[in-house]
């Protein structure tokens, strides 16, 4: 019973909102998270979205077990029953390989379920360094302005005017490819996104009038900034690390490609692409360039669209939070970034 | 509790809050990277007046005269450019904000917008635990107890606790603004046009509830508001701004029934009266006109001379002084060239009254 009635509020909250200040109206206690939850819930796309993030989230965290199911190691080359006695890879659903074997007789799928454990981790915890960094620069900068502000900002736009791949290339050349540098590499460069767009926030936020109640009340700056000004934050940094996500996982793609990344014979949907380019043999066994391909566009669209609906159900324009609607620049913006992302997937494809 | 032991050193009509000629300069900056200073604001422009313990100072005029800026300066949330403002006898403008501490418990500040004084994102509980976390270190039990029992006192139901601000109407949210100013238990607080936001109904409730609180708490108000009729209600005495500068000042009934400044009167003949025939003849409204003057680059002499229907050339030249006026009580101030003797016909003077229904009070066009 409960539950139906939730349902019905949902509804009804969702149509009566942005008004919710009607004086003689008792409101269901619904938190702001629980209102942008039930607005996600109800956008198919993101929901679709989120539940094959979660899929896949759940595919590289038991990779091993899944790979020990499949029975196929993610690097053994199966010279027997992998490849042909031509040497040519063996198509999808023969001989126990769903999505056929590589040039070297390697499963495609566990390779790929391995990849995802590469792509993930760079993605999300280059953005969960990104975010941190940023956060923590944009509110300092933004908080205390004067110096301090000209000089983080402009530093954040030094760094944002970087070309990115050519200093990722400079620097993994100098110290030797490896998973950790590369995730720190990314972040480097990633987190000056989020510094610059929360500093916008902060600036705007500290002007408020909380902010001023709770310096009247004697709380010291760094409670200001942590406990009154970053929740007000949460939505914003939720949106956009969600799609600096797949950016960042193209990126880490790119630099396996280029050999630079994760180091064979460790998978990555990267260096799976790049290793299935060096020769010709994909024109007759395309399967083993195709489906790192496919897993590695699959999984930056849903990112993406997973932002997009976070930052539909996170709009201000619905609950009354606080944070501006992006404006048409920055939709503009985040629109070319999304695109230039599944260009670039492609490109590596 | 620790309120009995903070009033003891100030008996009943001892000085709580001395403000002495407080200048607040704003610098409009043209360059931010070479910080040059083009030109200042003068939000408040040597502004004095001096308020007894339980007292309610009424602080009003039109939008951009400096009220809400002194009373950002009283709660020492800007730094004033020169002069003193003195709490129970300590000269606070030089304190660092170290020192600033046990003030900070003392000054509380109400604000406008029940809507932007509360954070969207936090709960009510916690944010009215934050007076005792910042000041007191309690358990979270002993936190939880006081929070409810603050709740209780200004009328919101302790269950409420866990709820969001958005959850709650104007009127709700402004109890929270109050109550989170009187956690502290403070000797003054500032009302910064508390009520202005709200319903009328509500509006009665609120002061209401803020007259209480005076009462139990002997708390000192600053009470800033555009609706002259409230502000007569809650008031011991008015102090009237304009331009950054007190033009009036002094107790609530002879201003209101014998201003001396040509402004206070006109900001007197614009309050909304029921004209019936009980109440005799309708006072003349005493219509200004142009717009309030620019504090970048305030008039010569007298601030108000532009727009004064009393206004002569002395008035463009020297800047009358805020002094007491014969005939007047000691404590009502004017500071005027050629105040206004009563019953003088102002409103004749002034140039030709628009037609009645069209007339934009000074009240409600200062009310945005």
């Amino acid at each position: 019973m409960s539950l139906i009635r939730a349902d019905l509020g949902i509804d009804a909250v969702a149509e009566q909102e942005p008004d919710a200040n009607r004086p003689d109206t008792e409101f269901v206690g619904r938190t702001p998270r629980q209102l942008a939850w039930a607005r996600l819930r109800r956008d198919r796309v993101a929901m679709a979205s989120l539940c094959f993030i979660v899929f896949l989230a759940l595919v590289a965290i038991f990779a091993p077990l899944l790979t020990a199911l499949i029975g196929h190691g993610p690097n053994t080359e199966y010279s027997n029953t992998g490849l042909s006695l031509s040497g040519i890879p063996v198509a999808p659903g023969h001989n126990g390989f769903l999505l056929g074997t590589d040039d070297q007789g390697r499963d495609v799928l566990s390779r790929i379920i391995y990849g995802a454990r590469v792509s993930l981790e760079v993605g999300v915890g280059a953005t969960a360094l990104a975010l941190g960094v940023g956060l923590v620069v944009g509110l300092v900068a933004g908080y205390y302005g004067g110096w301090i502000d000209a000089i983080l900002a402009r530093f954040m736009d030094i760094l944002l005017s970087f070309p990115i791949l050519l200093f990722a290339l400079a620097i993994i050349a100098r110290f030797g490819p490896s998973l950790d540098l590369v995730l720190i590499v990314i972040a480097m460069f990633s987190w000056p996104y989020i510094g610059r767009l929360v500093r916008g926030q902060v600036i705007s936020l500290r002007e408020r009038e909380f902010v001023e109640a709770a310096r009247a009340l004697g709380s010291s700056d760094l409670r200001i900034m942590f406990v009154e000004i970053a929740p007000n934050l949460v939505a914003l940094a939720v949106i956009y690390a969600t799609l600096l996500i797949p950016v960042n996982i193209v990126l880490e793609a790119t630099l396996s490609f280029l050999g630079l990344g994760v180091l064979p014979p460790t998978a990555s949907w990267g260096n799976m692409i790049a290793e299935a380019q060096t020769g010709d043999l994909f024109t007759v066994a395309w399967w083993f360039l195709v489906f790192p391909c496919v897993a590695l566009v699959l999984t930056t669209l849903a990112f993406n669209l997973l932002g997009d609906g976070l930052r539909d159900a996170l709009d201000p324009r619905h609950g009354r939070s606080n944070i501006t609607p992006p404006t048409k620049a920055q939709k503009g913006r985040a629109r070319l970034r999304r695109k230039a992302t599944r260009a670039g997937a492609r490109a590596d494809a | 509790m620790t309120d009995t032991e903070r009033t003891t050193g100030t008996s009943d009509g001892d000085l709580l809050l001395e403000v002495d000629d407080v200048v607040k300069h704003f610098p409009v900056r043209s360059n931010t990277l070479l910080n040059r200073t083009s030109a200042q604001v003068r939000a408040v422009d040597g502004v004095s007046f001096s308020l007894k313990v339980s007292e309610t100072l009424g602080l009003v005029g039109e939008s951009g005269c400096g009220k809400s800026t002194l009373a950002r300066l009283v709660t020492a949330l800007h730094p004033v450019t020169s002069g003193h403002i003195r709490f129970k006898g300590q000269d606070v403008t030089t304190l660092s904000r170290r020192q600033m501490r046990p003030l900070r418990r003392s000054v509380q500040m109400v604000f406008q917008d029940p809507y932007g004084s509360l954070n969207p994102r936090r709960r009510v509980g916690s944010i009215l635990a934050d007076p005792f976390l910042v000041h007191d270190s309690l358990s979270r039990s002993e936190v939880k107890k006081q929070v409810q029992a603050l709740m209780a006192r200004v009328g919101l139901s302790p269950e409420h606790y866990n709820r969001f601000p958005s959850e709650f109407s104007g009127g709700q949210r402004q109890r929270i603004g109050i109550a989170r100013a009187l956690a502290l238990r403070p000797d003054l607080i500032v009302c910064d046009e508390p009520v202005s936001a709200l319903d009328v109904s509500i509006q009665a409730q609120i002061i209401n509830l803020l007259e209480d609180l005076q009462d139990e708490f002997m708390l000192t108000y600053i009470f800033i508001a555009h609706d002259l009729s409230v502000v007569r209600h809650v008031s011991d005495r008015i102090a009237v701004m304009y331009l950054g500068k007190l033009v009036e000042t002094g107790p609530v009934e002879e201003i209101y029934s014998a201003s001396r400044h040509p402004y206070t009167a006109s900001l007197l003949s614009a309050v909304p009266v029921a004209a019936t025939a009980f109440h005799g003849p309708r006072k003349k409204r005493i219509i200004l006109t142009g717009d309030v003057p620019s504090p970048v680059r305030p008039p010569s002499g007298c601030r108000f001379h532009p727009r004064c229907p009393k206004a002569q050339a002395k008035c463009a030249v020297e800047e009358p002084v805020l002094e007491q006026k014969p005939g007047d009580t000691p404590g009502h101030l004017t500071a005027c060239h050629f105040p206004v003797t009563a019953d003088e016909p102002l409103a004749a003077a002034s140039r030709e009254e628009p037609p009645a229904a069209a007339q934009p009070t000074l009240a409600e066009g200062a009310q945005r």
